[in-house]
């Protein structure tokens, strides 16, 4: 059984990111019929664990009624003990709340190497090869690990989704008898006040940065969103000064965004950021600075003032939009 | 009630240094802050001893020239201090860091409450809170944004990308904290009795850690080799005064087309 992948379920389904990981799986790894999704539920996730097997993987469906919600300690025992007995090459999780929560949990039990967030997987001589930014410096670090399985959480969105297979999986189920007993027990539950990212789905998105000098600076950027009928992302700095809600970050700890068009204001390009821009089509950077890294990614590179481009920007948009309404 | 702060050193953004060899960070040469995501962790602590009355210890590893980063937590109402820090530590990936965590928490036992921040700002894996308890064979939570004590047991508000839920477990238990919510800054009164503070160091021989497990040799996880990801493809530049740029700034758009339907 050598490549698992964390099959985390939601109130719809299967987590998007599940479907990435067996992408990606299925680019990598040399034995298809190794790949394995591994995931937990009570009896009524059947249908759930079945829809999966149309991608072509091999489902091992965990179940029991305790298992019917998400609890760290008791999916981490479950996962831990078929993992001993299986002994998978790889173990891979979304970086979700969920798989954050529980990937560190099973790598503490088992006491094994665990990478964070990667943004690129390869495969070389049998090891994986883990990438991702590395210490906020603006490099990529390629991680290794010495214990089996290697494990290591995703980030959502990166990998592109795998595509129904001509043929279908297999469905390993086991109804588990006697679970570990659990520490933790939900009393209730509340659906989250749409948290929905005002980034998701943007076409356009105009990012700001410390460059940008001032809160008031940062507004305008709302005026630029509404006139490209885009969005507004920022940096992690800038969140944290408080600039604007952390709903707007990009990078990292952030949002993934894909946008047709992006455009960032005073943003040097630190790779926690940048990580979260690599799906978008055209980059445009405004920056003092021609060396900033953004400036040497960036499709159209502004050499300068952000501070000084963005009204002006602002006012000629204003003025083409107005000639067009003309004609 | 003993609730336990785990504080992490974090090199202030844009002062690290790498180590060209092992392609660890060098905390050294680095100037430390405390990581901002712990703060929210004493935060919770803070309002807990408020509303229980509690004593809060605010623990950390790393260099001895992280030792002043814990004042700060005094100044912000912690009552002792301990400070983690052996030769041996350096180069810890998550599994030894939380190894080493674990060995200090026990040493500091009995605790009801280790409290930690949703993640650091340098490494940004979230991983030491659910390792450290898996170490100690405790029950962990993350993203916790609230906690209450009901007829001794704990109700934590945690959250999720979708939904929140309100768990239930008994102490002992290791938290890791949604930063959201007010932060309060520190008294000048604490600020200045600070300066008297001093905290304990545990040494590795200390805690009785294991050195196989500690560091580098603890390290399942290596880095192989760091980096630069390289962007091929044309480049349009475009500098000259501002009005000017602007104006080719927008015809290029409008060229590509990205300036429609707005």
């Amino acid at each position: 059984m050598g490549f698992w992948i964390y099959g985390e379920r939601t109130e719809e389904g299967f987590h998007p990111v599940v479907l990435e990981l067996v992408g990606v799986a299925q680019k990598i790894w040399p034995q298809p019929e190794e790949i394995t999704v591994v995931t937990l539920g009570a009896e009524g996730a059947r249908p759930v664990a079945e829809a999966l097997r149309a991608y072509g993987v091999r489902v091992l469906w965990l179940h029991h009624p305790e298992l019917s919600y998400f609890r760290d300690d008791l999916y981490a025992a479950v996962l831990a003990e078929k993992v001993r007995a299986f002994k998978p090459e790889v173990f891979l999780f979304g970086a979700t709340s969920q798989g954050q929560a529980l990937a560190p949990r099973l790598a503490g039990l088992l006491r094994l190497g665990l990478t964070a967030h990667c943004t690129a997987l390869e495969l070389k001589d049998d090891r994986l090869i883990q990438i991702r930014p590395s210490f906020g410096e603006n490099v990529m670090a390629k991680i290794v690990s010495r214990t089996r399985p290697q494990m290591a959480t995703v980030r959502p969105g990166v990998f592109p989704k795998a595509q129904p297979a001509s043929v279908e999986g297999e469905l390993i189920e086991e109804k588990l008898e006697f679970l570990p007993p659990s520490a933790l027990k939900r009393r209730a539950v509340f659906s989250r006040p749409s948290k929905e990212s005002p980034l998701s789905g943007a076409r356009i998105v105009v990012a700001g940065g410390r460059g940008l000098l001032t809160k008031e600076n940062f507004q305008k950027l709302f005026e630029l969103a509404e006139i490209l009928g885009g969005a507004v992302g920022a940096t992690r700095p800038v969140c944290h000064m408080g600039w604007i809600s952390e709903d707007h970050m990009i990078g990292v700890s952030g949002e993934t965004v894909a946008p047709k068009l992006y455009i960032g204001f005073g943003i040097s390009g630190a790779l926690q950021h940048t990580v979260g821009i690599e799906g978008a089509e055209v980059v445009v950077a405004v920056n003092t600075d021609p060396e900033a890294p953004l400036m040497k990614r960036a499709d159209i590179a502004v050499v300068g003032d952000a501070t000084q481009i963005l009204p002006r920007l602002i006012r000629r948009l204003r003025e083409v939009k107005e000639g067009d309404h003309g004609t | 009630m003993h609730l336990i702060v785990c504080l992490k050193p974090v090199p202030k953004p844009g002062t690290v240094k790498v180590d060209p060899k092992t392609h660890t960070l060098k905390r050294e040469s680095a100037d430390l802050i405390l990581n901002p995501p712990d703060r929210y962790a004493l935060e919770l602590a803070l309002g807990l001893k408020e509303k229980y009355g509690a004593k809060i210890t605010a623990l950390m590893m790393g260099p001895p020239n992280a030792a002043p980063l814990l004042k700060e937590a005094y100044a912000l109402g912690a009552d002792q201090l301990v400070l983690l820090s052996d030769r041996i530590f350096a180069g810890s990936d998550t599994l030894a860091t939380s190894y080493i965590l674990a060995q200090g928490l026990q040493k500091l036992s009995p605790f009801d409450l280790v409290l930690m921040g949703k993640a650091s700002i340098d490494g940004e894996t979230a991983q030491v809170g659910p390792e450290t308890a898996a170490w100690l064979g405790l029950p962990s939570l993350t993203q916790v944004k609230s906690l209450v004590l009901e007829q001794g047991r704990w109700v934590a508000r945690r959250v999720f990308e979708r939904i929140e839920e309100e768990v239930e477990f008994r102490a002992p238990a290791v938290l890791t904290v949604e930063p959201e919510g007010e932060l309060w800054p520190p008294s000048l009164k604490r600020w200045l009795a600070s300066r008297e503070i001093k905290e304990k160091v545990f040494s590795a021989e200390d805690l009785g850690c294991n050195p196989e497990l500690c560091g580098l040799s603890g390290s399942p996880t290596q880095v192989l080799e760091v980096f630069s990801p390289t962007y091929e493809g044309e480049r349009e530049v475009l500098s000259g005064p501002p009005e000017e740029v602007v104006d080719r700034l927008v015809s290029l758009l409008q060229e590509r087309g990205l300036l429609k339907g707005g």
